[in-house]
């Protein structure tokens, strides 16, 4: 059997992990693949964010939705969001409720002679009841789920992390507001990223010339390496192109905002990925009657796709030739499919310990 | 004003589909599948899950338009599978990978947990004791964590 990254186990190694921040190393697995892990983590997370103010006194120099907007940038503590809230729109409540939103309260004067700083320390979570409440949405549990400070505005409770500014005032101005922050992802709003960066790097070297340096004289000299280079061997001058070189090996730094933890994204990432392809497969049972557990032994499909390795499947080298029909508008077929028939049911399959993972999901 | 909410983008309307699968009627063992309210991300990690499996002869995906959310997935089989099946598999064995990778992350985590009070003494001591199967790891973990310049926290 040829060595296809099929074989190898997906590895992972976290090189450095800090409040704010991890930096890891995932190999042997494809470049969609680990792209797709980018891609969920900075979009597809349910944080907190304030996304309704009513401005009740304003009388600093800057505009109502000009402070709508910077409060809604503000990072707010949103630990088991996932788990914690409900989405307002799917909440049965009449407008907002402690369910499905958290009420932050702003008001601040100024009366000394300096220039006062209105930061986000001055934001208070507010647990009471108002009259917005009185269409509190069906009873659930979420709000036990909820992390410590909840819905706070990031750092408010640790003297080492500075606040955000929201407006400066003088003598005689004032700033009083209550927020309702909401639940959401990324994809509504950026505001709702736990992740302010992901840095996303692989082939430091340009081996697979997936990009073009532009140089003066010189493309080593002009283009110096970062640090990912250390981790992979240089190519020798005399090296020839190998055109079926595949990415394997992909650097991540996930940095958040604070409102979700770095350990928290990850993690978060691989299980709404999980959840996606679950859906997916639930939504094609449901097309196809005869795919459903039960009826499905007189079917050509593999007996039990979800648990049993290797089964089915038959001819698992078969495949290969006339592999690449391109043309139209489909993109990105593997060009060197035809070299790609890796085992899959021959050497029994694929390992157990992966399938263990799989084995929950049901109709 | 009229424009649509912005949640419509990636959430399921009520009694909508997630999929759709119109099989070929001129090319034998392949079917479109249409899956709404999702994008890049699930599909091109299935397109190339399926080009990896033995009995795909063909796999694409692409978004029609950049405003309507949903791809269309093109799935050719030699004829040994049903496209449906083979996207299942496929599905199925992205969920065990990223389960698999779940576990190896989680202890990579509790591993960076239980040595973050010495991190600063001993930057490289953790490098090399990871996952073992790397490489390059021992030489250029070094460098890398010499060559560092985090802000501290």
């Amino acid at each position: 059997m040829q060595t296809t990254r099929d074989d190898l186990e997906p590895a992972v190694r976290i090189r450095d992990l800090k409040r704010d921040r991890v930096n890891f190393v995932l190999e042997n697995v494809d470049l969609a693949f680990a792209n797709s892990l980018r891609r969920v983590m900075m979009a597809d997370l349910p944080t907190i964010a304030i996304d309704l103010v009513e401005i009740q006194a304003n009388t600093t120099v800057l505009p109502d939705e000009f402070i709508a907007h910077r409060l809604g940038m503000i990072p707010l503590v949103s630990s088991n969001c996932d788990e914690g809230m409900r989405y307002n729109r799917d909440c049965t409540c009449m407008a907002a409720c402690r369910y499905c939103s958290v009420q932050l309260r702003l008001d601040v004067a100024c009366h000394n002679n300096e220039t006062m700083d209105i930061t986000s320390n001055h934001l208070e979570v507010y647990e009471g009841v108002d009259y917005e409440d009185v269409g509190e949405g069906e009873a659930g549990d979420e709000p036990t789920k909820r992390g410590e400070y909840f819905g706070h505005p990031v750092g408010k409770n640790d003297p080492d992390v500075a606040p955000v500014l929201i407006c400066k005032i003088r003598k005689g101005q004032e700033l009083k507001l209550r927020c309702i922050a909401k639940k959401g992802i990324a994809k509504e709003h950026a505001k709702w990223s736990p992740c302010s960066a992901v840095s996303f790097e692989y082939d430091p070297h340009n081996k697979l010339r997936h990009t073009t340096h532009w140089f003066e004289t010189d493309e080593r000299a002009e283009w110096p390496l970062g640090d990912n280079a250390s981790e992979e061997e240089k190519p020798r001058d005399d090296e020839p192109f190998d055109f079926n070189a595949q990415p394997n090996k992909f650097y991540f730094e996930v940095e958040t905002d604070g409102s979700l933890g770095p350990q928290e994204v990850v993690m978060q990432g691989l299980a709404e990925l999980q959840s996606k392809l679950a859906k997916l497969v639930i939504a094609l049972k449901k097309t196809e009657p005869g795919m459903l557990p039960g009826e499905r032994a007189d079917e050509a499909a593999p007996a039990d796709a979800w648990g049993g390795a290797g089964s089915g499947w038959g001819g698992g080298e078969s495949g290969g030739s006339g592999a690449n029909v391109s043309g139209s508008g489909w993109g990105n077929t593997s060009p060197n499919r035809g070299a790609a028939t890796g085992g899959w049911g021959t050497g029994g399959g694929w390992t157990s310990p992966q399938q263990t993972g799989a084995a929950g999901w049901s109709v | 004003m009229n424009a649509p909410n912005r949640h419509e983008l990636f959430v399921l309307e009520d009694n909508e589909n997630a999929l759709e699968v119109t099989e070929d009627t001129k090319i034998p063992n392949a079917a479109t599948f249409k899956i709404v309210k999702q994008d890049h991300t699930v599909g091109n990690m299935l397109r190339a899950q399926l080009l990896a499996m033995p009995s795909i002869l063909f796999a694409g995906y692409k978004v029609p338009h950049p405003l309507h959310p949903y791809f269309l997935l093109k799935i050719q089989t030699d004829g040994t599978t049903t496209p449906q099946a083979v996207f299942e598999a496929a599905c199925t064995r992205l969920i065990g990978t990223l389960g698999g990778l779940e576990t190896k992350f989680k202890r990579e985590f509790s591993f960076k947990d239980a040595t973050a009070g010495d991190a600063h003494a001993h930057p490289v001591g953790g490098m090399g004791m990871g996952m073992g199967e790397d490489a390059y790891g021992g030489g250029g973990g070094a460098a890398w964590a010499g060559g560092r310049d985090y802000l501290d926290f």
